[in-house]
């Protein structure tokens, strides 16, 4: 008998049983395995393994009316089976065309695909993106999922947080939450945490409905400075991108040389003033005069 | 090319797992329909349908046993209750499909209400999240009508010119390019071509270029797709050596350091490979006294911040 049959059995036996099988029972109701009871013990255990590894919920509990108390297992069909989501077949195949031009670093989309009735077509065509995978992605997911806390090492301490979103941008993975420690929503590169990340009891928080988009210029995020709105205006070589970066609404004035005037709101002092020295000498603060003086006296202190 | 490793009897389990509710549901699907589903050759499917031919539950009686029929070239499977649904999605599974999907929405001409939009709801909904607020991927700023133009380009192996701008140089160019291969990768979208202008295959990233026009002329597509690796410093970049402030360990982590010495006094001593001068000015001068260069690029920042400074002392 082969081992694919005896997983088959197993799984077909945990699965139809309506209280937990003690191992001894396993043994006589599901062909395929050594006599030997050692040898039985260690087939049963990594069979065991390797349903949890496919995420089949094995359920471990008391055998009813055991005497001496033997412990028994079982697989609660409503845990087992995937919800139907009722996916068109346009649907289906757009799922796979994604999983086949976005490629995530050591995730196959194949079995995803293969539970939802499978998906005919191309597989080898070529990914216009790759997004890399950490360890701690799959694990954060399903905290996100389950509405379940995380609790992770960061930066020499530890965080206990309720993970909203996850979101990939400028090359990289960050959770964003409520950090019950500090009391505030926090965001978290996931490529900073540190060691193992615990997840805790599902459904232990609500997620909030809408969370911003991350897509904010970092000028106008992060920061404890009041908010001011700068006048900036920036050389016609550099006015494509900047009219593309801050959208059209942003640009107070088109000059007839190509050069653009640009409103944009300050939040972090610092970060605005990385942002102007990206343009070297191209770009100028118009106003108001305190970012303006700023970012002189920045420049003054690096000539003397 | 060698022949893919056979699969581990785990890898058949999933697949059968999976392919037996559908097969149940779809009453009578045909061998090859199943094989393309679900990857697999006509061989192993069949050797796969014979196992779970004998399979069931205890006692194994005829009716308790699964139910198998191949009838011209097509595939029923009965008594398969226990096996009705197949198994939910792991998180690594509903990782993947949600991660791509919304990947793909990032990028420019997704259509918001499409059917992979309309598939990641409901697949979002079975996972208990919602799809646009638990996940988001952004791809980097690329600009849709230069995206488009290169598009054409590719398709129709057509030469472009484009307006591009040198962010490590500080200059703007205009160049005709060959254009091969428009991917994303850290973030940022890139194009790769043959650049007339430099007698060579060059990187250009897209949001640096300014405008894109298609031209008359054909080119020869490569006959191998070119490499996608982002960043390499070549031996013969110039080096530099900076004493970094602890408040400006970033870099380490920003850019690819290629030593870091730590110093007594808390700072860190790094060497980077720097190929062009104007990135080393904004980064310096960004850093301001946080940074001190020991060797390479004394007196950069002084005279770049000297020259933004003239713009400012007109006035």
């Amino acid at each position: 008998m082969s081992k694919l049959e005896r997983l088959l059995n197993l799984t077909a036996a945990l699965l139809t049983t309506r209280r937990p099988l003690a191992a001894s029972e396993i043994a006589t109701r599901v062909p395929g395995y050594p006599s030997d009871k050692v040898a039985f013990r260690r087939a049963f255990a990594r069979d065991k393994e390797v349903l949890r590894d496919m995420g089949i919920p094995l359920e471990v509990a008391p055998v009813p009316g055991a005497d001496p108390p033997v412990e028994g297992y079982r697989i609660a069909p409503e845990q087992y089976a995937l919800r139907d989501p009722g996916l068109e077949p346009d649907e289906v195949a757009a799922l796979h065309l994604a999983t086949v031009a976005v490629r995530v670093d050591g995730l196959a989309g194949s079995e995803a695909l293969w539970k939802l009735g499978g998906a005919p077509g191309e597989r080898d065509g070529e990914p216009v993106a790759q997004l890399p995978a950490t360890p701690e992605l799959a694990p954060l997911f399903r905290a996100v999922a389950e509405r379940a806390p995380a609790v992770f090492g960061y930066r020499g301490e530890r965080r206990t947080l309720e993970p909203h979103r996850l979101t990939f941008a400028r090359g990289r993975w960050y959770v964003e939450g409520h950090d019950r420690d500090r009391g505030e929503l926090r965001q978290f590169r996931l490529d900073r945490i540190e060691g193992d990340i615990e997840v805790g009891e599902p459904g232990s928080f609500e997620r909030p409905l809408a969370t911003r988009s991350s897509q904010a210029h970092a000028w106008e995020i992060g920061g404890h400075d009041e908010a001011v709105t700068a006048t900036v205006r920036v050389d016609a070589d550099q006015a494509p991108w900047v009219r593309r970066d801050l959208g059209e609404a942003a640009v107070l004035t088109t000059h007839g040389d190509g050069s653009l005037d640009v409103a944009v709101e300050v939040r972090n002092r610092d970060a605005f003033r990385s942002w102007l020295i990206g343009f070297l000498d191209h770009a100028e603060v118009l106003s108001p005069v305190e970012l303006r003086d700023d970012l002189v006296a920045w420049l003054r202190d690096q000539v003397a | 090319m060698a022949a893919p490793p056979r699969p581990t009897a785990p890898d058949r389990l999933r697949r059968l797992l999976a392919l037996v509710p559908w097969v149940v549901a779809n009453d009578g699907p045909t061998i090859a329909e199943v094989c393309e589903r679900f990857d697999v050759s006509e061989a192993d499917l069949v050797e796969e349908l014979n196992t779970v031919f004998l399979c069931g539950v205890h006692p194994f009686t005829p009716d308790l046993l699964m139910e198998v029929d191949i009838v011209d070239g097509r595939v029923f499977i009965r008594l398969a209750d226990y096996f009705e649904r197949p198994l939910r999605l792991t998180p690594e599974e509903g990782l993947a499909l949600v991660a791509s999907g919304a990947a793909l929405q990032a990028v420019p001409g997704a259509d918001p209400t499409g059917p992979l939009a309309r598939a990641l709801d409901k697949v979002a909904s079975v996972l208990g999240i919602d799809a646009t607020g638990a996940l988001e991927v952004v791809l980097g700023s690329v600009p849709e009508d230069v995206l488009d133009v290169l598009r054409e380009g590719m398709a129709r192996n057509r030469q472009v010119e484009i307006d591009y701008y040198t962010y490590g140089r500080d200059e703007r160019t205009v160049r005709t390019v060959d254009p091969w291969d428009v991917f994303t990768a850290a973030g940022e979208w890139y194009l790769t071509a043959w650049c007339h202008r430099a007698g060579g295959e060059r990187r250009f990233r897209l949001d640096r270029i300014g405008a894109a026009r298609l031209e008359a002329t054909d080119f020869d597509p490569p006959s191998a797709r070119p490499s996608r690796a982002v960043y390499a410093a070549v031996p013969d970049d110039p080096r530099v050596v900076l004493d970094l402030a602890p408040r400006a360990r970033w870099v380490l982590e920003q850019y690819p350091v290629e030593a870091v010495e730590e110093r007594t006094d808390g700072r860190c001593r790094v060497t980077l490979a720097v190929s062009e001068e104007a990135w080393l000015e904004r980064l310096l001068l960004r850093l301001g006294k946080d940074a001190t260069p020991v060797e390479g690029g004394e007196g950069l920042a002084a005279a770049a911040a000297a020259r933004i400074l003239a713009r400012y002392d007109d006035r």
